[in-house]
């Protein structure tokens, strides 16, 4: 009987690392190159490590994030990626949730509908800048075909500034809004029948059963959609790269690109680059937690 | 929700189509026209002749077909590597009572928050002390490991009856061969999405290829057309055809997956 209780005993204490090894292979990805970059990028963003010599370097304090602060062009980057989520993120939102309640109506094709709304989320976001500059760029291309068809003057189209930006808007929501769409698809159709019955027995009309019934069943998609979307138009810039390439003159370049070219373009220097990295890093976690709290306060 | 489609309906989704479809087909179009149509002063949306001059040409060129062979062999691999170990880490988390779980959950989560591109400057140090730098491997084992992944796993395994195991084990079987056996078969609709979305998003991705390769020769498809010129120049011809067929076997994917697609967005998105 003792052999067997103690074959029990060492069973389970093999049983306990199961679960530790099973998870071995991720956590150890996750920590070789995920966490310990951030570690690094905030170690790197007290020092004056050049891209060249990464080995040499000396602590220069405070000093990195002195520069950033000071650096007009790197706050002009990331006041401009934050003016960009906050244009294209009311539009994104608003825009999957239309789709998604009109798909869940009863259309005939309605799933060539979906797939079509679907299908520019996955084209690369190289190709989609490809796809909009051909679309909209030059005197002469499809978009100024178009526009003086209309009886309108020939746009500068890309080279216009405010065009330029506003055709980064345009790009992300079409190649983004089917994404959303999907996960607001799935949360209106997860919501009881009973609820818009009982709306129709007090007599809502359309508007009150939106704001009463659906807007109130969405709070975990609406959620999940402002943390993921916010997050991804943060990160903006394989978009542009074909689109505008950052241009004309800057106007369409968001903080990673700057961070990027920081490091490995034209200054070629990783300690103010990481400087620039942990900046963008609090401002991002610092949205996504207030979204988080708020959105679970606002509503409990 | 019974609500009827009005004629309204339909007319918005067709617009809806327009606008989503529009973009795509003009470049698809654009890549069957001759030199002289693409740079005529008046566009045309369908190819006044069809001309397959621009899509040879990018298939005679060597090195484009080299990118696409990068490509396909970093997103298979890397995908591979995906189903392996996010399933075993969604077994681990959806099978087993444990010290330390909630805290593993908090690092899988707080990984959400720090995307490669706020991490790439030190990322890139990493990969050059491992060795990693201007491989394939940095394409490879990084992107395998996913917190989508491990949730997509985790949310599909949770569904798997604990007697199945536990029955599995009386019988003597071992931990490996349970997940061999019982887990790996029972996730295959699972598996089939993570699988679908990891090879899309190693297909896609540019900012991994763009950090941790240096030789032309180990580029793929995306970060090979993202440094094609042309843009500016005279000659749009190869980019078009270039982007065009990059976007061929998503396509073929699309169509046959549609409803993984839907799903693995569904569960990620809401489960995570």
């Amino acid at each position: 009987m003792a052999t067997k209780q103690q074959s029990y005993k060492i069973y389970k204490r093999r049983q306990k690392r199961v679960p530790y090894l099973f998870l071995a292979p991720n956590l150890l990805i996750f920590s070789i190159f995920i966490i310990f970059p951030a570690i690094l990028g905030i170690y790197y963003s007290f020092t004056d490590v050049n891209l060249f010599h990464m080995d040499e370097y000396s602590f220069i304090g405070l000093q990195n994030y002195i520069d950033v602060f000071s650096d007009e062009d790197f706050m002009g980057s990331l006041w401009n990626t934050v003016l960009l989520v906050i244009v294209t993120f009311p539009i994104l939102f608003t825009f999957a949730l239309t789709l998604a309640m009109l798909v869940i109506k009863p259309l005939k094709a309605k799933g060539f509908f979906r797939s079509a709304y679907y299908w520019p989320v996955m084209i690369s976001a190289i190709v989609v800048g490809i796809i909009w500059n051909w679309l909209l760029g030059g005197r002469f291309g499809m978009f100024n075909t178009i526009w003086t068809g209309l009886g309108f003057e020939a746009s500068d189209t890309l080279v216009n500034p405010t065009f330029a930006w506003l055709s980064v808007v345009l790009a992300i929501v079409w190649s983004r809004a089917g994404y959303y769409m999907i996960i607001f698809m799935a949360a209106l159709l997860s919501i009881p029948t009973s609820l818009y019955e009982a709306a129709d027995v007090d007599g809502a009309n359309k508007w009150q059963k939106f704001w009463g019934v659906t807007w109130p069943s969405l709070r975990a998609a609406r959620l999940m959609v402002v943390i993921l979307a916010v997050m991804e138009i943060f990160k903006t810039y394989p978009i542009v790269v074909k689109l505008t390439g950052g241009g004309p003159l800057d106007t369409t370049t968001f903080t990673v690109q700057y961070i990027y070219e920081t490091a490995f373009k034209t200054q070629y220097d990783v300690g103010l680059a990481s400087a620039m990295s942990v900046v963008m890093l609090v401002l991002v976690t610092g949205i996504s937690a207030a979204n988080f709290f708020i959105n679970r306060g606002g509503t409990d | 929700m019974k609500r009827r489609a009005t004629v309204w309906d339909y007319i918005f989704a067709i617009i809806l189509v327009a606008f989503f479809l529009f973009p795509v087909l003009y470049i698809v179009f654009s890549a069957f026209k001759t030199t002289n149509e693409l740079f005529s002063a008046t566009p045309t949306f369908f190819p006044k002749e069809i001309s397959f001059t621009n899509i040879i040409n990018t298939f005679n060129d060597e090195d484009f077909l080299l990118y696409i062979w990068n490509s396909f062999f970093v997103a298979v691999t890397s995908t591979i590597l995906a189903v392996l170990v996010n399933t075993m880490s969604g077994y681990a988390l959806a099978k087993f009572k444990f010290k330390g779980s909630s805290i593993i959950m908090m690092i899988i989560l707080s990984t959400i928050m720090l995307p490669l591109e706020i991490i790439m400057v030190p990322i890139f140090s990493v990969l050059r002390f491992f060795g990693l730098y201007n491989t394939f491997a940095a394409l490879i084992i990084p992107p395998a490991a996913t917190p989508t992944g491990i949730f997509l796993m985790r949310q599909s395994l949770v569904t798997i009856p604990d007697d199945l195991l536990e029955s599995a084990r009386i019988d003597g079987a071992s931990e490996w061969q349970i997940f061999t056996r019982i887990i790996i078969p029972n996730a295959k609709p699972a598996i089939a999405t993570l699988a679908i979305f990891s090879f899309m998003w190693r297909w896609n991705d540019y900012i991994w290829p763009l950090i941790a390769i240096r030789d032309p020769e180990k580029r793929t498809l995306q970060l090979h057309i993202a440094t094609m010129t042309g843009q500016f120049g005279s000659d749009y011809g190869p980019i078009i055809s270039a982007s065009v067929i990059s976007m061929v076997p998503m396509l073929i994917i699309f169509l046959i997956f549609q409803r993984q697609f839907v799903q693995g967005t569904v569960s990620t998105g809401m489960k995570g």
